[in-house]
């Protein structure tokens, strides 16, 4: 009896068209009946999400995608924190480890920082595509790679000196080498190209006093 | 990149509970058309169903740790947490009266709760299941289809579905068991 009213929820539950009373009873059914049919949910759970199969496929904006990554971004503090809790708690659960790594809280400022800069540059306008921006989100998984790397590589010591850089300088930097290798070539070609028209300008006119000279003698 | 697409959604999923963003980037580009296509039948507002698509892939990110990796079905969770989203913001601008939308809120009714004996499904062996789907469906009556498209793509409850049909609620809860029953059964003929 309770199976045939389960199975009948079911069917309603799965469309999600179940009133507050129904839904209520079908709780009370799947907590207390060791008979509930678990089987039949999850079939019409999958046949249900099978509907959408029958419309016409839409596609989304291209821009949603950074739109979406942008939101993502808003989060980090939130999905740090769970990354710190889980940590904890695996540390916690671990029977004899190492103290705590102050490695990996200072890789976890750098990722930050580096965040932070690259969501600056995005509000000022620097174009990020879609592929970019998503991973900018936070690529946790780079970071465990990355953090391997900086133990490998750097003692905590020059990763610290690292952190304190200013950042206002590295911007200066890459400005000014962009300017080196880009505007200035670019400033270079103009002031050539300049000085050829100037002498062409010259030729032009030194041609035409002659001709008109010309043309005097010949009268 | 080939191994990346190679991945199975479970895989996938696997590496955005280890907070992988390429992992997400990878589950949007598999799953943003048909996602989007479900949120925009229920919506139909453009703007509105790409903002909702959006929040689906923020609720994945932050509500990760929801989902079941014993049952591994990527598929039904994913179509079932979109439905459920955009149906709740459906209600809401149409002036129901609904709990504040809370983290809390987001866990008991947006999260979808799948069966513990629920069998895994993937996008790319469901893609394949299309024409069989279209055909058990078109092989239902038109009040069949109607009480359908009402209860899962407009979000309405039973006691809804009588008022707009003018009908008893007995005769809507049991045209719907009856509709989805045969769906079922139309589709196991198919298979």
């Amino acid at each position: 009896m309770d199976k045939k009213k389960g199975l009948e929820l079911i069917k309603l539950e799965v469309l999600g068209c179940l009133n507050e009373k129904d839904m209520e009873s079908l709780k009370i059914l799947k907590e207390s009946n060791d008979d509930f049919p678990w089987k039949e949910l999850a079939d019409y759970q999958n046949l249900v999400a099978l509907i959408p199969l029958a419309l016409e496929m839409k596609y989304p904006a291209s821009e949603l995608k950074d739109k979406t990554a942008m939101k993502l971004y808003n989060i980090r503090d939130e999905i740090k924190a769970k990354i710190e809790a889980k940590k904890a708690q695996e540390i916690s659960s671990k029977p004899v480890e190492e103290e705590p790594q102050l490695e990996e809280l200072v890789e976890m400022e750098e990722i930050v920082e580096v965040e932070e800069k690259v969501f600056a540059e995005a509000e000022e306008g620097v174009n990020i595509n879609a592929d970019e921006s998503f991973r900018l989100v936070s690529n946790f998984k780079e970071k465990n790679e990355s953090k391997n790397l900086i133990k490998e590589t750097h003692d905590s010591a020059d990763v610290h000196v690292l952190k304190s850089a200013p950042e206002k300088d590295v911007i200066e930097k890459i400005t000014r080498d962009y300017i080196k290798t880009h505007i200035e070539k670019e400033i270079d070609l103009l002031n050539q190209s300049v000085k050829k028209n100037k002498i062409l300008s010259i030729i032009l006119f030194l041609i035409t006093l002659i001709l008109i000279g010309a043309l005097y003698f010949i009268k | 990149m080939a191994e990346s697409n190679s991945l199975t959604d479970a895989e996938i999923m696997l590496k955005i509970a280890g907070y992988d963003s390429k992992a997400l980037e990878k589950l949007y580009d598999r799953y943003a058309p048909v996602l989007y296509t479900l949120i925009k039948k229920i919506v139909t507002d453009k703007e509105t169903a790409e903002e909702i698509l959006s929040d689906v892939f923020v609720i994945i990110w932050r509500q990760i740790d929801h989902f079941d990796f014993k049952t591994n079905n990527t598929y039904t969770w994913l179509i079932t947490l979109a439905h459920n989203k955009a149906i709740d913001v459906l209600n809401r601008r149409g002036g129901k009266k609904l709990p504040e939308y809370t983290d809390e809120y987001e866990k008991e009714h947006i999260i979808p709760k799948l069966s513990p004996e629920v069998q895994a499904l993937e996008l790319e062996e469901v893609l394949k299941r299309k024409g069989k789907m279209e055909k058990a469906l078109g092989s239902l009556t038109d009040a069949q289809k109607y009480v359908l498209e009402l209860s899962y793509y407009g979000g309405m409850d039973q006691e809804e579905i009588a008022n707009k049909l003018k009908i008893p609620t007995v005769t809507v809860k049991s045209k719907l068991q009856v509709a989805i029953g045969n769906l079922m059964q139309k589709l196991s003929e198919a298979n």
